[in-house]
């Protein structure tokens, strides 16, 4: 999928998606039960350099996408910043009270979001979309019919977004004659995905009788594309345990925030 | 009764798709949600609802067991991969959601189409993210008033926008007659 913008594959393109399916729930786990803002620091920087070296694709697009996900990282927060509870104010406008206790905790709660964010974009950017759902077929007997709706489904999505630029354009040219509600507004975009809805389900209904008629079914089948564990899964487990053991360590030893604990300063 | 509300190859292939094209739209709305958010005061919190819309249409026109689930499901997962990021807290929400959905729908026996089915879904949906949202964004340690204030927003937003929208939705499909090839085959319920 992301082919075109990869420099260089790396070990992680090898390491069976179910592992990193799982690892990703075990980080959203762990960054749930970080309460020291120090360590999600430190953890934090790990995980930006395992997305730099290891996923392999061209800088400028990691640098877009790290832009796009520090900006929505901080504005995720914005709550806890400005409407936190707090004793020692920082500044203070309307109902607008920004403490350093609520500072503190919203860039805590920002982190988290970055930190399974960057973890994301490394698993995107080094798992082929369709092995996923080979693997779950192979390893945990998920009914081919789940698996092969939604590898299905994935590649109508570009058939889908050709058919709303062509209704763009229909009502473009129409739009003199037709009501100009239908254009602009609420009634067009409902009319729009009413459209889409539709179409996709005429097209999925006429392809899932296409499937049957050749005799797709539940019963015992050999795969086009196999997946295995294999050793890289353990050193990408270690890989991600030893930066979190770091990142404790450094934490208990370098401050950054002056605190070990987000919920209680 | 079990053959009849068992799943078949049309009804998940249907679901996914509808959940994929609501996964489009979800991640088109993470921009409306992510702009909405620092003027402060939740106003990004009346556009939430949209986020549980697939689970509601996709049972509207399947009204099967599970369907639910699987869209909202697929959709959370579409979501992160139209926005590059897999993001497991989505996921996780998003299969809390369904599940919500899911029991809600179940209640109903999955034969109701009315509207107040979805508008019930949409609100029980916008409540199940409380526990979720608790724990990981310390909603606790936010003034009260602000915490009411986010919570009724977002559930007023489940009911209209995911309840609502999504039954207008739903009766804008059944309009255009393609839903005579799927979903359960006997009716014996009317959309209001």
């Amino acid at each position: 999928m992301f082919d075109s913008i990869r420099l260089y594959e790396t070990f992680i393109n090898r390491v069976n998606p179910l592992s990193k399916i799982l690892m990703a729930t075990l980080l959203f786990v762990t960054v749930l039960l970080i309460h020291n803002p120090n360590t999600l620091l430190y953890f934090l920087l790990f995980n930006l350099i395992l997305l730099i070296i290891l996923s392999g694709i061209k800088p400028q697009y990691i640098l877009a996408l790290l832009g796009a996900i520090f900006i929505s990282g901080i504005l995720s927060s914005t709550y806890m910043i400005l409407y936190g509870q707090g004793d020692t104010t920082l500044y203070r406008l309307g109902i607008i009270h920004i403490s350093q206790e609520s500072l503190i905790r919203g860039i805590h709660v920002a982190m988290r979001g970055v930190i399974l964010s960057l973890f994301g974009a490394l698993i995107i950017f080094t798992t082929r979309i369709t092995d996923i759902f080979y693997a779950l077929m192979i390893h945990l007997k998920l009914p081919p019919k789940y698996a092969y709706s939604f590898m299905a489904a994935i590649r109508m999505v570009p058939l889908i977004i050709s058919e709303y630029m062509q209704l763009r354009q229909a009502k473009k040219v129409r739009a003199p004659l037709i009501n100009k509600k239908y254009v602009t507004g609420f009634a067009a975009v409902k009319s729009t995905i009413i459209t889409l809805l539709s179409q996709s389900i005429r097209r999925s209904y006429r392809l899932s009788i296409a499937m049957e008629s050749k005799g797709f079914s539940n019963n015992k089948r050999s795969f086009y594309r196999e997946t295995s564990f294999s050793r890289l899964d353990l050193y990408f487990f270690l890989l991600l345990l030893i930066s979190l053991l770091i990142s404790i360590y450094l934490s208990q030893h370098c401050f950054i925030f002056n605190t070990n604990d987000a919920r209680s300063i | 009764m079990n053959q009849k509300l068992s799943l078949s190859l049309t009804d998940i292939l249907v679901t996914v798709v509808i959940a994929l094209i609501f996964a489009v739209i979800y991640s088109l709305w993470d921009g409306v949600y992510t702009i909405l958010q620092p003027f402060g005061l939740h106003l990004n919190e009346l556009v939430y609802g949209m986020w549980f819309i697939a689970a509601i249409v996709a049972y509207l026109i399947i009204r099967k067991p599970g369907v639910a689930l699987i869209a909202e499901f697929a959709a959370a997962s579409g979501e992160t991969i139209v926005l590059l990021q897999f993001d497991i807290s989505l996921i996780i929400y998003g299969i809390v959601q369904g599940l919500v959905c899911e029991i809600v729908f179940m209640l109903f026996r999955y034969n109701n189409t009315k509207v107040y089915t979805a508008i019930i879904a949409g609100v029980v949906a916008a409540v199940s993210t409380l526990p979720l949202d608790w724990y990981y964004g310390y909603l606790g340690q936010v003034e009260t008033w602000n915490l009411i204030l986010m919570f009724s927003l977002r559930i007023l937003s489940g009911a209209l926008l995911a309840g609502y929208l999504g039954h207008q939705l739903y009766r804008g499909v059944k309009e255009t007659g393609v839903l005579k090839y799927v979903g359960r085959r006997h009716e014996d319920s009317y959309e209001s």
